[in-house]
């Protein structure tokens, strides 16, 4: 072992203890406020699950989860099309590289209220609005992927006779393996932020919703474990896909 | 004499000027004719368009005037079933094994499937590595992976090897092993073979025919003979014949490196 780890203790250890530190830090400040705003973390966990035996926020993170797996699917997908499209040759990179990075860059809630107009306030606007924050990170990691590639890959396989689906297949894909994980990871933080913001926003139901509606009726204890359950989708999906990339990266 | 293989018809090369700069002159009218079984080295100062020159013969560049010949047929683009390729930097793909790196060369050439897999591992025999089969590229020193890249080419059972600068990146006592078992390689092949090389002692050791080239715009200066069968030995590499090739191919390379220092400096200035 390397002359770091017999000296530091190990990662994991210090990690544990930071998250513990930072929930006592919860737990003083908790007490010291007022209980309007503001919720020990105890409080949250003792009384705070209760909120998971209701129907409706049943139903509401089951609505929740649902749009978030479709909106993730289609912001991959399109993304996917959309980044290869640009990478595609020089000239397509150049004409609309800018004007990706130009969308991406603006606030998208500011025209969150034409997605409504467009999809209605239904799970449609949702699953749109969650598209258009996803899809942009799959892109520019895909395009970044793309011109990633060393050329002289290229020129070999051109060389041996490679038609263009060859080269797709056998060296444009499995290099681009990586920065697609770069991307779905991203993709899928920014899918569940374009979903909530309008679900708090412009919809009756789902998870959104009932943060707002907690927040709006002072029950802190419920927002706070609303929001971990929030947090542990979040976690198992970016800890899924962060397993999964290992596996398919076995050769870096 | 044997028919030539490979003949190169008063082939010039400019390359379009860079946003600012002017157009380059790489190759300037050059002939050459290279026989069916001959090794041949292309040796020239840094920049007078050995690389363009092994890239007009192999179809990745269209000369701008002037045209390479294979077997009496122009060249219009990439030979993959004639022409093998070997590059100075790893054009191995680092997520494939080395014995899939093999296969998929084999794929693009159009091997039908269950054909590859004998024929990449009698390759990976031949250069000694069938015991790396199943590593990745990044597991390999330096000398393996051109090893590995070598039993690609060679896998493709082309009649032409171009090879450019294929050691340049390993140390000297690896590359001078690398040289030798070259050279037995080729004994038995009787592939013809182009090296672009930037040694002395590699081109004296590997060629039938070196070919001097002149500073930017590259010309042939000399041809240079290396009467002596194939494989050559150590024996041979430390005689006097030997040095005495060497150091009268330093004798001609010399004022051309001299010039072409001067040329890069009025470039720059
Ligand atoms: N793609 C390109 N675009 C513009 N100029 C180029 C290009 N490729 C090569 N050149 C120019 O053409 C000239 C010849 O290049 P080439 O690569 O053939 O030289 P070389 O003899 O192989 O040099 P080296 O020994 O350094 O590899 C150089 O001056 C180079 O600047
Ligand atoms: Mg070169």
């Amino acid at each position: 072992m390397s002359l770091q780890s017999s000296r530091l203790p190990h990662p994991m250890v210090t990690r544990i203890a930071v998250i513990i530190g930072l929930l006592i830090l919860w737990e003083i400040f908790g007490r010291m406020g007022t209980s309007l705003f503001f919720s020990p973390f105890s409080k949250v966990v003792m009384s705070g699950h209760e909120i998971f035996y209701e129907p409706e926020v049943r139903r509401a993170l089951l609505t929740t989860s649902g749009v978030l797996a479709l909106a993730f699917i289609l912001s991959l997908a399109l993304g996917l099309v959309l980044g290869l499209s640009i990478a595609m040759s020089k000239f397509t990179y150049q004409t609309f590289m800018p004007v990706l990075l130009l969308l991406y860059a603006i606030p998208q809630i500011t025209i969150l209220p034409l997605f409504v107009l467009y999809f209605g306030n239904g799970p449609a606007s949702k699953i749109a609005f969650g598209v258009s924050h996803g899809m942009f990170p799959v892109a520019v990691s895909v395009i970044a992927g793309v011109q990633g590639i060393k050329p002289i890959l290229l020129t070999s396989a051109a060389s041996m006779g490679a038609t263009r689906a060859q080269i797709f297949r056998r060296i444009t894909l499995p290099y681009l393996v990586p920065s697609l994980f770069t991307g779905m990871r991203l993709a899928s933080t920014a899918a569940l932020l374009g979903v909530l913001l309008a679900e708090l926003y412009a919809s009756a139901g789902g998870v959104g919703h009932f943060t707002r509606r907690f927040s709006e009726t002072f029950q802190p204890d419920k927002l706070y474990a609303l929001i971990g359950a929030l947090a542990i989708m979040a976690i198992v999906i970016n800890e899924s896909m962060r397993r999964l990339e290992k596996r398919f990266s076995k050769w870096r | 004499m044997a028919e030539s293989l490979v003949r190169v018809e008063s082939v010039s090369h400019t390359f379009p000027a860079p946003e600012g700069g002017k157009e380059v002159l790489a190759l300037d009218a050059i002939d050459m004719e290279i026989r069916q079984g001959e090794m041949v080295a292309f040796i020239g100062p840094s920049g007078c368009g050995k690389s363009t020159l092994l890239n007009v013969i192999g179809g990745m560049i269209a000369p701008t005037s002037g045209a390479a010949l294979v077997s009496g047929q122009a060249v219009r683009g990439p030979l993959p079933k004639q022409i093998a390729y070997i590059f100075q930097e790893s054009a191995l793909l680092p997520w494939a094994t080395v014995l899939d790196n093999i296969k998929v060369g084999l794929e693009f050439q159009g091997v039908p499937k269950d054909e590859r897999g004998p024929i990449a591992s009698a390759a990976l025999k031949s250069v000694g590595l069938e015991a790396f089969a199943a590593s990745y590229p990044h597991q390999l020193s330096g000398g393996m992976k051109q090893r590995v890249a070598l039993a690609r080419a060679l896998s493709l059972r082309t009649d032409i090897l171009l090879m450019d600068e294929p050691f340049a990146a390993l140390d000297e006592q690896t590359r001078m092993i690398f040289g030798e078992d070259l050279s037995r390689l080729l004994a038995s092949e009787r592939k013809t073979i182009i090296l672009v090389t930037h040694s002395l002692a590699e081109a004296v050791l590997l060629a039938d025919r070196i070919f001097v080239f002149t500073s930017r715009p590259g010309r042939i200066k000399a041809v240079l003979t290396i009467d002596e069968p194939h494989p050559r030995t150590p024996d041979f590499m430390t005689s006097q014949r030997f040095s005495e090739l060497r150091n009268e191919l330093y004798e001609l390379l010399r004022d051309e490196v001299l010039a072409a220092i001067g040329n890069d400096r009025q470039g720059l200035s």
